[in-house]
C-alpha cells in the first residue's frame, strides 16, 4: 500500500499498515488526555447559524406531529435521493442527508411492507403505487418469518410472552466500522472482500453456510461501489485513505450514512470513533493545519448530522421504542487491554456537543467508565450528566475482559467487537407473564387460551414456593426452546430478505455471531417470587377458573434493597433461564446472549399481564430493564444499585441496563459535591462488576411541569432506559410511568 | 441514662436505613436512623421516630449492611449516626466501632446533645470523625419551650468535642416566625462563640412541610401545622450573613 504514504504520513507503524486492524492503530496512535476540560471551544458562528436551521426543522417536525415530511415516491436507498444540505453546500462542513432535506424520511419496506405502508398512514401519507407496484412480487422479511412461524410461535407472540420481535421491522443493532473507511479507503477494503470471496471458492465442498456466505459477500462487494457512488454525489472520493481530520470524519460519516439509507433497523449504532478521529485531529494540529475551534467546530457538525437521522416508524413501533430513537449509539473512553486510558480531548469535545448544540437524546453517548479514567474526565462526564440529564455510563472494566479493547455499544447496552461481531436482536420475553402461566397451567390469564402445554393445577390453598418455582422453571425451560427457535426464524429471513449488505461489508468476513434474547418485567417475577416464598400469597380466580389476582398476607422482602433474600432469586432465575437458552443451538452457529432491558416496552408489557403476586394490578407498568419496582427501593439510592450489581455480567452478556434518577438536593448541596459524589457513586457501583447506569438528576417537578405544558421545555432530554429521549416526544402513558419512577431524594 | 438499648446484648431499635445520605457529613454517607428521642421539638420533620419501631438488630447485623457500601466510601465518606437521637445508643455505637474500623470505615454522629455525658457517650464521641451538633436555640427558655429539654446538656457536648478536638459541625434549623430574623442569627452565633466551641461549619437549615404528612400518619398534633417552610432565598440571606459575624468574630 505504496500510495497511503501522504495519508498516513507521521502514523507509528503497525501490524495495522498490512490487513485490516483499526484497534492497532488507534493503540499505536492516540494521544492520552489528563488533563482538564478548560481547552474546549464554544460553538463558532457558523456552528449557531446552522444550528439555527436545524432548530427551525424541528420546531417544524414537532409541529407536524413528530414527521415533518416523508417521500413516498421511491424506496430509500443508498443513491436513491440527490444530494441534500442543511444549509447550503458551501455552509455545512461535514454533507450527506439521508433524503434531498433534513429530516425528510424514507421508506425502506424491505423488512415489512404492511407496516410500511401503515407508518405511511399514520403520519397521513400514502404509499406510491409505484412503491407498492415493486414489491407486490417481492418477498419481505416479515413475509418470510410468518410463512415459517409455527402455530405455538404464532400464540406466544399474540399473547405477549415473546413480544417486540424484530419480525415486522428491521433488527438493527449492527455496527460497521466505519473507521476502516477512513483508515483504509473503499478500494482496499473492496479488494480484501473480493480476495475473501475467492478463497472462500476454493473449499473442496461448497456447503450450504458456504455458499450463504459467498452469495452475502456479493451483496457487500456491490454496496461498497454504491458507497463509492454516494460520496461522489456529494463531490468526494472516497476510494483513497484520509488524509487529513475532515476527511477522516468525513468518510466514516459517509459509511453510516449509507447504511441508514440502506437500513432502518431498530438501532443504527455508529460505534467507538471519537479516540480513532482524534489521532487525525492531533495530527492537524500539530501540522497547524486545524486550530481548536475548528477541530471542535467539525465534530460539532458532525454531531448535528447525527441528530438529524431518522426512520419512518409505525405505531406500533413506537409503543415499544418511544421518542423516536435511532441509537446513534457513540461511544467514548475506556482502558486498553494494557491497562492505558484512553480518554482523548476528542472524547471531550464530544461530550461538549451537548453544551455547544444543546442537550440532546441523540446521538446516544455512552462513557465506557473504569476506574482507571484520569480523574480530571471523570469529573466533566459527571458535570455533563448533571446538567444535560444526556449520556450514559457503562463498565469498561467487565466488558473489556470479555470484549477487548475495540468494542463498542449498540442500542442501548449491547456490547461487540467493532468489525468482528454482528448481533441478531432478539426483543425480548415476559418472564412475569410466564409466572401467571405457570399458575394457570399454560393458559394466558387474559384471553384464556392455552398457549403453553399444561402443567400442574394450582388449587386454591397458599401457594407453595418450591412447587410454584420448580413448575415455573419447567415453563421457562418451555419457553427458552420456543424463543430460541423462534430467533432462529427471525433472522434466517432477515439475512435472506433484509441483508445489512453495507454494515456487514464493513465487518471481517469471518465475523462472530452473537444471538441477543432479552426478559422483560424482572423485578416483577422476582418480587412476586418473593412474596410467594416470604408472604402468604393466596390465588383468586375469575368466573373462568383462571387465577387472576392475589390476596397477599404478610410482608416480604423486595429486590431493590440490597436484601440477599430476594436478591438471589433474581440471580438464580436469570442464571438458569440462560442456561436454558444455551441448550437450543443458534442460527449460523450464534452465541447465546441475554439482556435484562426493557427500552420502553416496560409499559406495553405492562399492559399485556395481569395482576400479579407482588401487587403490582393488572395492566400496570413493569419497571424498566433490571430496575427495581418502583418506590420498592426503600433504603435509597445505593442499595437499589447494590441489588442490581448482584446480576451476573457472565450470563446477561448483553447487558443489564439501570436508570436511576435522583433529585439535585439529594446528590449534593453544591456543584462540586454533586459531581464529586456522583464520580464516587459510579466507581463504587462498578468496582462491584455492575454492568449500566443511566444518571438522571432532576425534580420529579420539573417532568410534571413539562408534561402539562410542553412548551416550557421544549428540549428536555431525559435518559429512559439505555438511551435518552425528548421528554415532549413521549406519549402521555409513558410519560406518566416516568414520573412514577423512583426519584431518589434528600431525606 | 441508660439508653433505649439494653446493656446486655447492644441491640438497637433502627427507624430505617438510607444508603445514599450525601447531606449529612463528607462525601457519600450511609445513615442509620435510631428511633428515640429525648426532645419534643415542635419543628421536628422525624416525629415517625420518636417511639420504637420493634425492628431490633444486633451491632454485627448493622455492621453488615452498612459493609456493603464500602466501595462507595471514598473521599471521606462513611456511616452517620441519625435518628432520633443517635447517642441514646451509644453503647450500641461502642460496640459496632471495631468492627468498622476493620473495615476503615469511619461514623459520624448527627445529634441534638440533648444526651447526660455519660462515659459511653464521651466514648462514641472520642471514636467519631466528625460530630454533627444541632444548636436548636441560644436561650434556655425558648429551648425548654420549643423542644422540652435542657440547653445545657448540647452545650456541655459541644464544649466537650472542642475540648477534645474533635471535628464539629453546627447546624440550626430556622423556622418562619420562631428564629427567621437577622437578629436572631446574631444571637447564635455570640452564643455559640462566647461558649468557646471551635467548630468547622455553621449551616442553617430551613424548615420544611415535607415531613407533615408524618404527624397525620401518626395522628400526632403537629403545633407548626400552619407555618409555611422558609425559602431558600431567605435562607441563604441568612447563612451568608452569619458567615459574615462568624469571619469578623475570628477577625
Amino acid at each position: 500500500m505504496n500510495d497511503n504514504r501522504t495519508a498516513w504520513r507521521s502514523f507509528n507503524k503497525g501490524v495495522w499498515c498490512d490487513d485490516i486492524n483499526v484497534s492497532n492503530f488507534i493503540k499505536m496512535n492516540y494521544t492520552a488526555y489528563d488533563g482538564d476540560s478548560t481547552f474546549l471551544e464554544g460553538p463558532t458562528a457558523r456552528t449557531q447559524k446552522e444550528m439555527k436551521r436545524v432548530h427551525e426543522f424541528l420546531i417544524a417536525e414537532n409541529e407536524k406531529g413528530g414527521v415533518l415530511n416523508v417521500d413516498t415516491t421511491k424506496v430509500i436507498t443508498i443513491l436513491s435521493h440527490p444530494a441534500g444540505y442543511v444549509v447550503d453546500k458551501d455552509t455545512d462542513i461535514i454533507v450527506g442527508l439521508q433524503t434531498d432535506e433534513p429530516l425528510k424520511r424514507g421508506v425502506s419496506p424491505f423488512a415489512g411492507i404492511r407496516s410500511s405502508v401503515q407508518a405511511c398512514n399514520a403520519y397521513g401519507y400514502e404509499m406510491s403505487d409505484k412503491i407498492k407496484d415493486e414489491f407486490t412480487y417481492r418477498t419481505t422479511h416479515n413475509t418470510g418469518v410468518f410463512r415459517a412461524y409455527t402455530d405455538t410461535m404464532k400464540k406466544a407472540r399474540h399473547a405477549g410472552i415473546l413480544t417486540g420481535l424484530p419480525d415486522a421491522y428491521a433488527r438493527g443493532r449492527i455496527i460497521g466500522d466505519y473507521r476502516r473507511i477512513a483508515l483504509y479507503g473503499m478500494d482496499f477494503l473492496i479488494e480484501k472482500k473480493k480476495y475473501d470471496k475467492d478463497k472462500l471458492g476454493e473449499k473442496e465442498y461448497l456447503d450450504d453456510e458456504t455458499i450463504h456466505l459467498l452469495e452475502d459477500l456479493a451483496k457487500q462487494i456491490e454496496f461498497m461501489y454504491q458507497l463509492k457512488e454516494l460520496a461522489l454525489l456529494y463531490g468526494y472520493d472516497i476510494s483513497k485513505p484520509a488524509t487529513n481530520a475532515f476527511e477522516a470524519v468525513q468518510w466514516l460519516y459517509f459509511g453510516y450514512l449509507g447504511a441508514v439509507k440502506e437500513q432502518n433497523g431498530a438501532a443504527n449504532s455508529i460505534g467507538r470513533i471519537a479516540e480513532f478521529m482524534d489521532i487525525y485531529i492531533e495530527r492537524d494540529l500539530r501540522e497547524n493545519a486545524l486550530t481548536e475551534q475548528k477541530a471542535q467546530e467539525l465534530i460539532d457538525d458532525l454531531v448535528i448530522k447525527l441528530r438529524l437521522v431518522r426512520h419512518l416508524r409505525t405505531p406500533e413501533y413506537n409503543d415499544l421504542f418511544a421518542g423516536d430513537p435511532v441509537w446513534v449509539t457513540l461511544a467514548v473512553a475506556g482502558v486498553t487491554n494494557e491497562g492505558k486510558h484512553m480518554v482523548s480531548k476528542t472524547s471531550y469535545r464530544v461530550l461538549n456537543t451537548l453544551y455547544n448544540l444543546g442537550s440532546s437524546a441523540e446521538p446516544n453517548i455512552t462513557v465506557l467508565w473504569s476506574e482507571r479514567l484520569p480523574e480530571n474526565f471523570k469529573k466533566f462526564c459527571a458535570k455533563v450528566s448533571i446538567d444535560t440529564d444526556s449520556i450514559q455510563y457503562e463498565n469498561d472494566d467487565l466488558m473489556r475482559r470479555m470484549y477487548g479493547d475495540d468494542y463498542a455499544i449498540a442500542c442501548c447496552v449491547s456490547a461487540m467487537k467493532m468489525g468482528k461481531q454482528m448481533q441478531f436482536f432478539g426483543a425480548r420475553c415476559n418472564l412475569a407473564k410466564i409466572l401467571l402461566m405457570t399458575l394457570n397451567g399454560g393458559k394466558d390469564e387474559i384471553a384464556g387460551d392455552q398457549i403453553a402445554p399444561e402443567g400442574v393445577a394450582f388449587g386454591d390453598e397458599v401457594l407453595d414456593f418450591d412447587k410454584v418455582y420448580t413448575e415455573y422453571k419447567n415453563y421457562l425451560k418451555w419457553l427458552a426452546k420456543l424463543y430460541v427457535n423462534t430467533m432462529n426464524i427471525i433472522h434466517f429471513m432477515h439475512d435472506k430478505y433484509a441483508y445489512e449488505r453495507l454494515m456487514m461489508s464493513l465487518h471481517d468476513t469471518d465475523v462472530e455471531r452473537l444471538m441477543a434474547f432479552g426478559v422483560s418485567g424482572f423485578s416483577v417475577a422476582v418480587d412476586s417470587l418473593s412474596a410467594i416464598k416470604y408472604a402468604k400469597v393466596y390465588p383468586v380466580r375469575d368466573e373462568r377458573g383462571l387465577i387472576t389476582d392475589f390476596e397477599i398476607k404478610g410482608s416480604f422482602p423486595k429486590y431493590g434493597n440490597d436484601d440477599d433474600r430476594v436478591d438471589l432469586i433474581g440471580k438464580d432465575l436469570i442464571e438458569y433461564f440462560y442456561r436454558e437458552l444455551c441448550k437450543t443451538p443458534a442460527y449460523r452457529g450464534a452465541k447465546h446472549t441475554l439482556s435484562i432491558l426493557t427500552i420502553t416496552s416496560n409499559v406495553m408489557y405492562g399492559r399485556k399481564t395481569g395482576s400479579t403476586p407482588d401487587g403490582r394490578k393488572a395492566g400496570e407498568p413493569f419497571a424498566p430493564g433490571a430496575n427495581p419496582m418502583h418506590g420498592r427501593d426503600a433504603e435509597g439510592a445505593l442499595a437499589s444499585l447494590n441489588s442490581v450489581a448482584k446480576l451476573d455480567y457472565a450470563c446477561c452478556r448483553d447487558g443489564i441496563s439501570n436508570t436511576f434518577s435522583i433529585t439535585p438536593d439529594a446528590l449534593g448541596k453544591n456543584e462540586d459535591d454533586r459531581i464529586n459524589h456522583l464520580v464516587t457513586m459510579l466507581d463504587g457501583y462498578f468496582l462491584q462488576d455492575a454492568h449500566h447506569l443511566n444518571v438522571n438528576v432532576l425534580n420529579r417537578e420539573k417532568l410534571v411541569a413539562a408534561m402539562n405544558d410542553p412548551t416550557l421545555y421544549p428540549s428536555l432530554t431525559i435518559r429512559v432506559s439505555g438511551y435518552a429521549v425528548n421528554f415532549n416526544k413521549l406519549t402521555r402513558d409513558k410519560q406518566e410511568e416516568v414520573i412514577a419512577r423512583t426519584f431518589h431524594h434528600a431525606m | 441514662m441508660p439508653g433505649l438499648s439494653t446493656m446486655q446484648c447492644n441491640m438497637a431499635d433502627i427507624h430505617s436505613f438510607e444508603s445514599f445520605a450525601a447531606v449529612d457529613g463528607e462525601g457519600i454517607r450511609y445513615a442509620v436512623f435510631f428511633t428515640g428521642c429525648p426532645l419534643r421539638c415542635a419543628y421536628c420533620h422525624n416525629p415517625d421516630t420518636w417511639h420504637r419501631s420493634g425492628n431490633e438488630m444486633t451491632a454485627e447485623e448493622v455492621f453488615n449492611k452498612i459493609r456493603r457500601y464500602k466501595p462507595y466510601f471514598r473521599n471521606g465518606g462513611g456511616v452517620t449516626f441519625s435518628g432520633g437521637e443517635p447517642l441514646l445508643n451509644s453503647d450500641f455505637i461502642n460496640e459496632i466501632y471495631p468492627l468498622l474500623q476493620s473495615e476503615g470505615i469511619g461514623y459520624c454522629i448527627d445529634t441534638s446533645g440533648s444526651v447526660e455525658l455519660t462515659d459511653s457517650v464521651r466514648h462514641s464521641v472520642d471514636n467519631a470523625d466528625m460530630v454533627i451538633l444541632d444548636i436548636k436555640f441560644h436561650d434556655a427558655g425558648k429551648y425548654k419551650k420549643y423542644t422540652g429539654g435542657d440547653i445545657e446538656k448540647p452545650l456541655a457536648l459541644g464544649r466537650y468535642c472542642t475540648e477534645k478536638g474533635r471535628r464539629l459541625v453546627l447546624r440550626t434549623v430556622i423556622v418562619p416566625g420562631i428564629n427567621d430574623t437577622e437578629e436572631d442569627v446574631g444571637e447564635y452565633a455570640r452564643y455559640v462563640t462566647e461558649n468557646g466551641l471551635k467548630f468547622e461549619k455553621y449551616e442553617l437549615l430551613a424548615f420544611h412541610t415535607m415531613g407533615f404528612f408524618k404527624y397525620e400518619n401518626l395522628s400526632i398534633e403537629n403545633p407548626l401545622v400552619h407555618t409555611p417552610a422558609l425559602e431558600a432565598k431567605k435562607l441563604n440571606e441568612l447563612q451568608t450573613y452569619l458567615n459574615e459575624i462568624l469571619k469578623s468574630q475570628e477577625g
